[in-house]
């Protein structure tokens, strides 16, 4: 990878039609890290049972969006999803996690704890208000915890920031920083709609199972 | 055992004690200076045997002046569970330790040392469990307050 962000742009930029050829490159090495993300899953707290359980488990499959392979190490990671409190004495280690990590690396801050302190901002003696004082953060997913759908709509946000990055002339690029909320338009009610089909859905197949 | 049978057995143990309201089990409140010796007999009296200390903890009742320690006790042998509460004052946080008869107590008075500041007698090694062995302060008293806290605006 380093021989062809680092030398190749040099040695083909006097090539006509170069730039044609760099950006299917660019194409072709932010496809391919857009839909193989490697979450190390950092949960500390109630957002990990949405963003980590749930969404890892069937009914949502976060493996569709291939982001599945959660990984304990940071060395094999190059997703971190912030998943809970931070506290202060937690900060720290989380920066060595952070810094372990091989780049590129993307950080997702999850739940709103993370993202401000949450209900923890006032009286306070440990809680850190906002993610962004300890590592640099890509995608903010608000929510107290973010449903598994609010996870999935930060990791498409993600994929949409590595797709636009120009991997091969800027490498190592940071973009700002994107809220990850649901689309405009979409509201409480047609979401409990959804859910609503869903369970009616789910109480007739276990009908059928049972009679 | 269930809650009338329990009560009157702690009654025959330990006159003094008296129940507290507004629990969702058994509760007893001790003085201080008894809660050594009832708490022994609680694990060694064969018809109570409470072999586990749950949990312990402590309540600031700033307005009141004191610090009530609560420990949650229960029997694996007859499945009955127990709340003893001992008030203590505020200005002299001192309680003996109940470490020498359940081990665990060792590491939960050393949290409530921690967040609290209650000193307890005959304790091992009573050091900070979770904070920082520099912290200043003991944080889940009422009346904390540090540079990192942030007031509610009114």
């Amino acid at each position: 990878m380093g021989l062809i962000t680092e030398k190749l742009p040099l040695y083909l930029d006097p090539v006509p039609g170069s730039s044609w050829f760099l950006g299917k490159l660019d194409e072709v090495i932010n496809w391919s890290r857009a839909n193989s993300l490697w979450p190390l899953t950092f949960g500390t707290s109630c957002c990990a049972i949405e963003v980590m359980m749930a969404a890892g488990a069937s009914r949502h499959d976060v493996a569709r969006f291939g982001a599945e392979v959660a990984r304990p190490s940071p060395r094999q990671a190059d997703l971190l999803v912030v998943a809970g409190t931070i506290v202060k004495r937690m900060a720290p280690r989380l920066r060595t996690l952070y810094e372990q990590m091989a780049e590129p690396r993307y950080v997702i801050a999850t739940g709103s704890c993370v993202i401000s302190g949450g209900p923890f901002i006032y009286h306070s003696y440990s809680t850190l208000r906002g993610l962004d004082g300890v590592v640099p953060v890509d995608v903010y997913v608000p929510g107290c915890p973010p449903r598994p759908e609010a996870y999935f709509y930060g990791i498409l946000t993600l994929q949409k920031l590595i797709k636009e990055g120009e991997t091969v002339r800027r490498p190592g690029e940071r973009r700002k920083p994107v809220l990850a909320a649901l689309p405009a338009g979409m509201t409480v009610d047609q979401i409990q709609e959804e859910m609503r089909s869903l369970l009616v859905t789910e109480k007739n197949s276990g009908d059928r199972r049972n009679g | 055992m269930d809650n009338e049978k329990l009560l009157a057995a702690l009654k025959t143990l330990e006159p003094q004690i008296s129940v507290r309201e507004n629990a969702d089990r058994l509760a007893v409140t001790v003085p201080c200076e008894r809660l050594g010796a009832f708490m022994s007999k609680l694990k060694l009296e064969n018809a109570l045997r409470f072999d586990i200390l749950y949990a312990h903890t402590a309540i600031d009742w700033v307005a009141e002046n004191r610090f009530e320690l609560i420990y949650i006790l229960s029997s694996l042998e007859h499945g009955h569970s127990l709340m003893v509460c001992v008030s203590i004052p505020r200005d002299a946080p001192v309680a003996p330790s109940v470490s020498s008869i359940w081990r665990i107590a060792e590491w939960q008075e050393r949290e409530v040392y921690d967040m609290f500041g209650v000193l307890y007698r005959d304790h091992p090694d009573l050091r900070r469990l979770l904070l920082e062995d520099d912290w200043q302060g003991f944080p889940l008293r009422k009346d904390y307050k540090d540079d990192f806290m942030l007031e509610k605006p009114q």
